[in-house]
Formats: C-alpha cells, sequence, structure tokens
C-alpha cells in the first residue's frame, strides 16, 4: 500500500482543516481518556490508548429503533454524520472489523451501517504499548484502517489502507508528500505485547482455575462495558408518561455478566453462577467468535482488566492453567 | 401500516395483525390466532409484541398459510399484556425466526412427539404439520404431560388426536379425579417406558421443561434411539432473533439461529446449566 509522509509540525494544521469537512473524533485528556469531539487538534493526547472504545460511535450505548403511535410504527432515520477520527490503535481497528462482521455482514444492521459508512477510521501506531495490560501481539491482528500514521519522531509515515483513506489523501494533498518507501513487517510489530499464551482453551473448559477470576467477580460488567468488541444488548419500550400511547422501542448495551442476562419466564436463569458467566465471556471472546466467523473477537486490548474494579487479569489465569500453576493467587 | 422514512429493511420493526380468535386454553394460558400469512416450518418462532410492552419468543403451534397460532402461557410482562386482547385487537409481530423440525427429511418415519406442559405449544405444530402431509409419515404417538387436569392445552384438538393417533395424556396428580382424555395419572417418563416401542423408523420429538427433557432422552436412549433421531427445542431468553443480541447463546449456539430446534447430537455436548 502507498506510504505517504505528514510532518509532525503540520499535523495539527492537517486536523483542524480536516475538522472543517468533517465532524473529528480523536482521544482527549479530561478525567480519562476517551473519544471525543475536537474543537481544537491541540487538544488530542496520544500517549494512552482512550479508557472507553471508540465502538460507542458506531454500535451506541442506546439507540432509537422506532417510534410507536398505538401500533402505528415510524422508523427514524439513520443518523449519517461524516466522521473522521483519528488516534485510534490497532486493537481497537480490529474490533471494529470484528463489530462490522456482526452488525453488516452477518445481520444487516442499519443503524450500526449508516454510522460506519459515513467514517473515515485514520489510525495511530503504537510504539510502545500503552499499558501494561495489552496482549495485542497475542491475536491474530491485521491490518484494517482507511490511514494508519506512524509516529517517526519528526513526521509521521502515513499508510493508505483503502480507497476511503486515498481519498482522504487526495483531498488533503497539500499535507502529504511521497514516503518513496514501504512500511516494513518490524516497523508494525509492536513490542511487549505478547502476554496471552493460552489462546486455545477448549480442554479448559471444567478447569479448576475459572474460580480465581469468578471468586472476586463483582458481577459489575465493567469488562464487557469497556471492552471494544462486546456486543450483547437488550431491547425495551419507553413509553412518555403524559401519552403513554406514544413512546420508543430502545436498544441498548447490555452484559453476559449480568444475572439476569440469561433470565427466562419463570424466573429460570441458565448461567446464574458467576463461574459461569466469566466462562462464557472468555470463551465467547476466544473460541465462540472463532468457530462462527473465523477469527478470534478478543484484540488484547487489555481494558476488560484494567477497568475492572478487582483486577481479573484473565490473560494470567489462562496462562497458569496452561502452565499447570494451581495455586490461588488470583 | 409501518411508515418508514428510509428505505432500508429495518430487522427491529415488526408489522401489526389483527387477532382472528383469542381462545382461552386454561387459567394461565391462552392460543391466539392471527392474520399473518407466511411460510414457515413447524418449530419456528415468532417476537410478539405490544407497543409500550415489549417483545417475546413465541412458538408458531399451527401450521397454515392463512394464519399463525401463538399459544402463549402468562408469565411474564408481555405475556400478561397479551391475555388482556380480544378478537380484533392489533399485535406486533416480527419473524418467523429460526430453525424448525426438518420434517422434509423425516419423510417416512412415525414420529413420536412428547411434550410437557407448555412444551406442547411447539409440538402441536408438528402434529398440524403432519395432518397436512398425511401421507409422508407412517404413525403419529403422543405423550403429553401436565401438571394437572386443569393444565391440559389444547382441549378442543385433544378429542380428535385421540381418535387419529396413539394419544397418551398424563398428570402429575389428578387431584379432583376428572375426566381428561383418558389420562393417567405419573410423569411422561413412566409412560414412555411403558410404551412398546422401537426406534426403528422413528424420530422423537421433545419439549418441557429442562428437567423432564433430560429424563425423557435418557428413557429414549434405554429404548434404542440414536442422538439422530431425537429432537429438542429449547427456551432461552431472547431480544433480537437474529443471532446477535447474545441472550440466547448456549455455549457458542445462537438459540434464535441455530435452534431452537436442535437434534441432540448437536447440543449434547453443549449444557452450560
Amino acid at each position: 500500500m502507498q506510504v505517504l509522509r505528514l510532518e509532525k509540525k503540520r499535523l495539527n494544521h492537517f486536523l483542524n482543516v480536516v475538522k472543517k469537512g468533517f465532524e473529528l473524533i480523536a482521544p482527549v485528556k479530561s478525567d480519562l481518556v476517551r473519544f471525543s469531539k475536537i474543537h481544537h487538534a491541540e487538544e488530542i493526547q496520544l500517549t494512552k490508548n482512550s479508557y472507553f472504545p471508540v465502538k460507542e460511535y458506531f454500535f451506541r450505548k442506546e439507540e432509537t429503533l422506532f417510534q410507536f403511535e398505538g401500533t402505528r410504527i415510524t422508523v427514524p432515520a439513520y443518523e449519517a454524520k461524516k466522521r473522521v477520527f483519528f488516534g485510534i490503535r490497532r486493537c481497537d481497528l480490529n474490533a471494529i472489523k470484528n463489530q462490522d462482521i456482526v452488525f453488516i455482514r452477518d445481520m444487516g444492521d442499519p443503524y450500526y451501517k449508516a454510522a460506519r459508512e459515513n467514517s473515515y477510521l485514520l489510525g495511530y501506531h503504537c510504539n510502545t504499548a500503552p499499558s501494561p495490560y495489552c496482549f495485542c501481539g497475542s491475536l491474530d491482528l491485521v491490518d484494517f484502517f482507511d490511514l494508519m500514521f506512524f509516529d517517526k519522531e519528526d513526521h509521521f509515515l502515513v499508510e493508505v489502507g483503502s480507497e476511503k483513506g486515498k481519498s482522504l489523501t487526495e483531498k488533503y494533498q497539500e499535507f502529504f508528500t511521497d514516503s518513496q518507501r514501504l512500511i516494513t513487517r518490524n516497523e508494525k510489530t509492536i513490542p511487549g505485547v505478547h502476554r496471552l499464551e493460552n489462546k486455545d482453551i477448549s480442554r479448559f473448559y471444567d478447569h479448576q482455575d475459572w474460580k480465581k477470576g469468578a471468586d472476586i467477580c463483582l458481577s459489575c460488567g465493567a469488562c464487557t462495558t469497556l471492552c471494544p468488541t462486546c456486543y450483547c444488548f437488550e431491547i425495551h419500550d419507553e413509553v412518555k408518561t403524559a401519552d403513554p400511547v406514544k413512546g420508543e422501542r430502545k436498544r441498548e448495551w447490555s452484559s453476559c455478566q449480568l444475572q439476569e442476562f440469561t433470565r427466562v419466564a419463570g424466573d429460570h436463569i441458565f448461567r446464574k453462577e458467576r463461574e459461569d458467566r466469566f466462562k462464557h465471556r472468555i470463551y465467547h471472546q476466544l473460541q465462540y467468535f472463532k468457530e462462527k466467523y473465523g477469527v478470534q473477537m478478543c484484540v488484547g486490548c487489555g481494558r476488560c482488566i484494567e477497568g475492572c474494579p478487582t483486577r481479573i487479569d484473565f490473560v494470567r489465569i489462562l496462562n497458569e492453567m496452561k502452565n499447570g500453576k494451581t495455586e490461588n493467587n488470583g | 401500516m409501518a411508515k418508514q422514512k428510509t428505505t432500508v429493511e429495518n430487522p427491529y420493526v415488526p408489522k401489526p395483525y389483527k387477532i382472528l380468535e383469542f381462545h382461552r386454553e386454561t387459567s394461565d394460558s391462552f392460543t391466539v390466532k392471527a392474520d399473518m400469512k407466511i411460510n414457515h416450518d413447524p418449530g419456528q418462532f415468532v417476537q410478539v409484541g405490544l407497543p409500550g410492552v415489549g417483545e417475546c419468543p413465541i412458538s408458531i403451534c399451527s401450521d397454515s398459510r392463512e394464519f399463525i397460532q401463538l399459544n402463549i402461557r402468562e408469565v411474564g410482562n408481555v405475556t400478561t399484556a397479551l391475555s388482556k386482547l380480544e378478537q380484533g385487537d392489533t399485535i406486533l409481530i416480527r419473524g418467523p425466526y429460526g430453525k424448525g423440525y426438518p420434517m422434509r427429511y423425516l419423510k417416512g418415519n412415525s414420529l413420536l412427539i412428547i411434550g410437557g406442559g407448555c412444551g406442547v405449544a411447539p409440538l402441536k405444530g408438528i402434529i398440524d404439520y403432519a395432518e397436512n402431509h398425511r401421507g409422508d409419515y407412517k404413525k403419529l404417538s403422543l405423550l403429553l404431560g401436565y401438571r394437572s387436569p386443569d393444565d391440559i392445552l389444547f382441549q378442543r384438538e385433544l378429542v380428535e388426536w385421540k381418535n387419529k393417533y396413539h394419544l397418551q395424556v398424563t398428570v402429575d396428580k389428578n387431584t379432583h379425579g376428572k375426566f381428561c382424555y383418558g389420562a393417567r395419572e405419573g410423569f411422561v417418563t413412566d409412560a414412555l417406558k411403558s410404551m412398546d416401542i422401537s426406534n426403528n423408523n422413528q424420530a422423537a420429538f421433545v419439549c418441557g421443561p429442562p428437567i423432564m427433557m433430560k429424563f425423557v432422552i435418557k428413557s429414549l436412549k434405554d429404548k434404542g434411539f440414536n442422538d439422530d433421531q431425537i429432537f429438542l427445542s429449547t427456551e432461552r431468553l431472547m431480544y433480537c432473533a437474529l443471532g446477535v443480541c447474545c441472550h440466547c447463546m448456549i455455549k457458542g449456539k445462537f438459540t434464535c439461529v441455530d435452534g431452537p430446534v436442535f437434534r441432540y447430537d448437536e447440543i449434547k455436548d453443549l449444557e452450560d446449566g
């Protein structure tokens, strides 16, 4: 793929110009680092990965599926804001790729599709692991971006990954020069992110060490909320209190870590125990998704570990299973 | 009718249908006949709902291109709201969804249908289908278990079924000695055990509470049935019915798209509570 060069001192100028044609979303440090709408490119910070994943811009926390008045249904127009996202890491780009499989290729979700089609994904390559919990190197991540920015001291090498990306570089061609080179495999490798040794967990389902995580799990659902790939949701109706005939059917993020997630009529709960729910999350990430779609869902960002109030490090638990260490120090 | 501002097909949007008939089956269950004209297999389900209340998955218990019948038990918000409806009212439905019973591949077989409680509902779809394709199947045997005579479903159909097929109704306890279609006291597994039946050219269909299904499968295995001769219909919580929301996962399988009907050998290793 074509590789262009952008001088570092011109990055903010470039982004400020982009901002005139698109809504620009990038990581900003407020209380935590999160993807936000950018008013001035100077607000962007690239030292840490965002605490919250960027998924909420495509698979929104809450989505109105339709409005109703009695049994008369009106479907709202799907939002189509043109957005440029800057500063998405390799893990999160792969997470978007995995959610594309579910919401676009498999199911054809019109809300997700509209948001994705109108977005440009500009990645930022990690020269070093932004968090001690990163393990993206253990997973089979691929190149997935419109443009990827490689940080090279005084300049960026910008790899073009798609026609969309190419169109952006053409639109803003005054900022780019041809780099006359390619990005090497070595430059795409992130050092120190190969923590997960145990990727095939199929024979560990009945292993006693799952308790190491399950016993200290609070079933709070922080892991699934912070996960860039987790996509489960529930659907409910909201009516206007003043006029209960009118209302909306909404889709909202849910979590397989909550007990009521598998509750059926008559109050039977299929995954009543924390251990079953903990295992279900890890197996969905590393095995079930792969069985269905041919690729592991987990992208190794480590947010579920960093954001866990009791710091359940499932990577360490899995490694210890593989290595036969069973002392209870979880 | 639905007014859409865009032309993109929206899989979440149901359509309104009229209730052609509302029939109370027992004190806590009823059967709704709706004017939904669709092609479907027995064992498939639809998402049924009311605006402002929500949706729930209900299996289709009829076999017709002109209407669908839904047997519904009042156990949650949506089903309780549905129980208050009458003939002529409108309900919202989308579907059909899921994989039903593979009836076309079972031609030439006898059908052994074993249901417990409201698990009889999806099985009635098979009975109706077999009746509409009578030449394709040999003998039909129905073993239907209920808690008490007051819980017996499809009493309108039972007399006909008794005349046409081998029918055995069981009740856990016949509290008031009421006539119930020759019902015997005991569990449906007892009736199965005492039945003279082999697995020869026979397919078994089981639906009911998890504990009942477990014991019925064991009895069928004792009778010589192979895993691939047994079909189960499973119940899980569903929101989307499109294979996405993840609530209905049984390990890696989605009940809403891979099921709700599974051949036993496909899911016997998947029990996760």
